[in-house]
């Protein structure tokens, strides 16, 4: 959920927060927790945000929150926080908010376990050099915790717990279904190895998340298990108007506002961090991982739509985008984040029900008889 | 480590100081107490080499003719560093000091690369409260923990002496340097601002002016330290005012112990 009142300026990290306005917060979260809960009601099977720190960007510091606040908004749509940053946080605490919230949703719920992106380990004074390790430890003892049905300890590299005994356990047995990022072929492997589903939003291009969803299921099949659709989300960018160029131009302005102003500081982060020393020892690494940053930045929203890594338009050219996709990858979960920087809220609603309308009985059915649960996140 | 004592001829006058260690060279300016050897120093010098000039009519050396505020005292520094170290240093500035390095930021960017400002001096909105007499009372207003206070003190003539060249410097300035924020938005340095939690001397409003004003600037408090800040929490300072003159920007990152390390 981005602060849409930021006016951007400053080269470095953290963005000041002198201008942070708590009213029009009070208004952005109050739209946020209606938006999502109208989801529901426009037939989306999931709903969603996801836990960023230190900048407009996102206000989620702690998105369980939010999760608390949809439980009793909604009734049947599952709740998937995208999710808590594993290792940046108290594991035992994410386990147990966790298991709170399958509780209070009665088993709807959706475990996120990301391992999060460099700006956030700044925010939380934790070696970005750690994450792996740290979100491999993590989730371990996040499942021991939920599954263990005794009292047990712990004592790993970096947590050290000498006796776990949470209450409330989860809902759902044994538990949450997971979701781990899996942008990048160790994080597909990863997602594999744990047995979770793999989330790929903001994809680059098709051809690259083809090749992450063939390791991913190579790696499940080595392990022992063969992941169906249903274990494959797809997140785009996303807007839905009665006309394609109302859809694009919202979509566009929305989108310059992401790219140039929202993100600008978490691209000085990730400077930061790639910069190491002050003489730059590692120019080469640094130059890779800024190009990569900038990729997707220099894309026109047409460019990108063409690549299929946005959905815009029409609701019927966004029937044949979402059929496009599928026949590609063949995932069974479809995150659309419609609320991209400053697209205005009215844009959003109105694009949430054309989807029910005029999108979603055309594509409910795609894939195999036996997965043609066709899920969907709203607004990230 | 071996410290040597040297005196160099400016314009104006000699100037006696201090060079010790060895690495990127540092300019290192002294509070209004004057120079005093501190565990901080000890350990920048172990990877940098200080150097750390007396100020003219401190600790019982001779005011400097014409050098009678503190711009005037930075444009002298300026010339110190052109003659006496030869290149681009980082300085840093201890209270008074601070006052002195920021002056000096503005007024010869070309010699300045990173700044350090440890509760500057000359940026308090209120007036300062009085600075008391008695020897324990003032020790209670500058330290958080006075039983940290090692080694010999200065004797009273000299400590008067230094009062005296304090108010010979700051003139009528008594709060803030206004002539100094204005110019503030020139410093493109990147600048770390350090204030302790418990500083009675300098208002943490001071080190958030400069936060606000000066571009690219970091402001760390040091928890548990008062306006002596090196004496009180040598570990803690050291420890950000090391990482960010070797690391720049960087230095906001954990790294752990896999990164690379840190070398001069």
């Amino acid at each position: 959920m981005p602060y849409t009142e930021f006016q951007g300026g400053g080269e470095g990290w953290p963005v000041p927060n002198r201008d942070f306005d708590p009213r029009r917060a009070e208004e952005h979260f109050r739209t946020y927790v209606d938006t999502m809960a109208y989801a529901e009601e426009c037939g989306f099977d999931w709903i969603g945000c996801n836990e960023h720190h230190f900048s407009p960007y996102g206000l989620m510091a702690n998105p369980n929150i939010i999760g608390g606040a949809l439980a009793y908004r909604t009734k049947s749509a599952s709740i998937a926080i995208c999710g808590n940053l594993i290792p940046l946080n108290n594991p035992i605490r994410v386990a147990e908010e966790y298991a709170m919230l399958d509780c209070m949703t009665g088993g709807r719920f959706v475990a996120g376990l990301m391992r999060g992106i460099p700006h956030e380990y700044i925010s939380y004074n934790i070696p970005p050099s750690e994450s792996w390790e740290r979100q491999r430890e993590a989730i371990q003892l996040i499942l021991k915790a939920w599954t263990e049905s005794e009292p047990f300890g712990w004592e790993g590299k970096h947590f050290q717990f000498r006796q776990v005994s949470i209450w409330p356990k989860p809902y759902q047995r044994p538990h949450p279904r997971l979701i781990v990022s899996a942008t990048s072929i160790d994080s597909a492997k990863f997602a594999a190895e744990v047995g979770a589903t793999m989330g790929m939003v903001l994809i680059s291009d098709l051809e690259t998340t083809k090749d992450l969803i063939r390791v991913y299921r190579e790696t499940a099949r080595a392990n022992g298990w063969e992941p169906t659709a249903d274990n494959i989300l797809i997140g785009m960018h996303c807007c839905i108007a009665e006309n394609s160029e109302d859809a694009k131009e919202a979509l566009r302005v929305g989108h310059d506002y992401f790219q140039n102003t929202l993100l600008a500081a978490v691209r000085n982060a990730q400077r930061i961090v790639l910069q190491q020393t002050r003489y730059h020892k590692d120019d080469e690494n640094r130059d890779r991982w800024q190009k990569r940053l900038t990729q997707r930045a220099g894309q026109t929203l047409e460019e990108s739509i063409a690549a299929g890594t946005t959905l815009c338009g029409d609701p019927g050219e966004v029937v044949e985008q979402i059929r496009r996709v599928h026949r590609e990858l063949g995932h069974g979960i479809f995150n659309f984040t419609m609320k991209v920087g400053t697209v205005p809220d009215e844009v959003v609603l109105r694009g949430m029900e054309l989807f029910r309308d005029r999108v979603l009985p055309h594509v409910r059915d795609l894939g195999t008889t036996e997965e043609k649960a066709w899920n969907a996140v709203s607004a990230r | 480590m071996e410290r040597s004592q040297r005196t160099i001829t400016l314009a104006s006058g000699e100037l006696p100081y201090t060079v010790v260690g060895e690495g990127r060279p540092v300019l290192y300016l002294h509070p209004a107490g004057g120079v005093r050897w501190t565990p901080v120093l000890e350990r920048l010098a172990e990877s940098h080499q200080l150097f750390i000039p007396v100020l003219p009519g401190y600790d019982g050396t001779l005011f400097h003719d014409g050098v009678d505020s503190v711009p005037a005292l930075a444009k002298m520094i300026g010339e110190f560093v052109d003659a006496a170290i030869g290149v681009n240093c980082d300085v840093i500035g201890h209270s008074f000091g601070g006052w002195v390095a920021t002056w000096l930021a503005v007024e010869r960017p070309d010699r300045v690369e990173h700044l350090v400002l440890e509760c500057a001096a000359g940026f308090r909105p209120a007036l300062p409260n009085g600075v008391p007499s008695d020897p324990a009372a003032l020790r209670a207003m500058l330290f958080a923990h006075p039983e940290k206070l090692t080694g010999e003190e200065k004797p009273p003539e000299v400590e008067a002496g230094n009062r005296t060249a304090t108010m010979h410097y700051r003139g009528p300035v008594l709060g803030v340097d206004d002539a100094l924020v204005a110019r503030l938005g020139e410093i493109e340095n990147l600048t770390l601002i350090v204030h302790g939690t418990e500083d009675r001397r300098i208002p943490a409003a001071s080190s958030q002016l400069l936060r606000r004003e000066i571009k690219h600037a970091y402001l760390v408090y040091i928890w548990d330290a008062g306006h002596a800040i090196e004496i009180d929490q040598p570990e803690r300072l050291f420890d950000v005012v090391d990482s960010f003159l070797k690391r720049s920007e960087a230095f906001i990152v954990n790294w752990g112990t896999t990164a690379i390390p840190l070398s001069s």
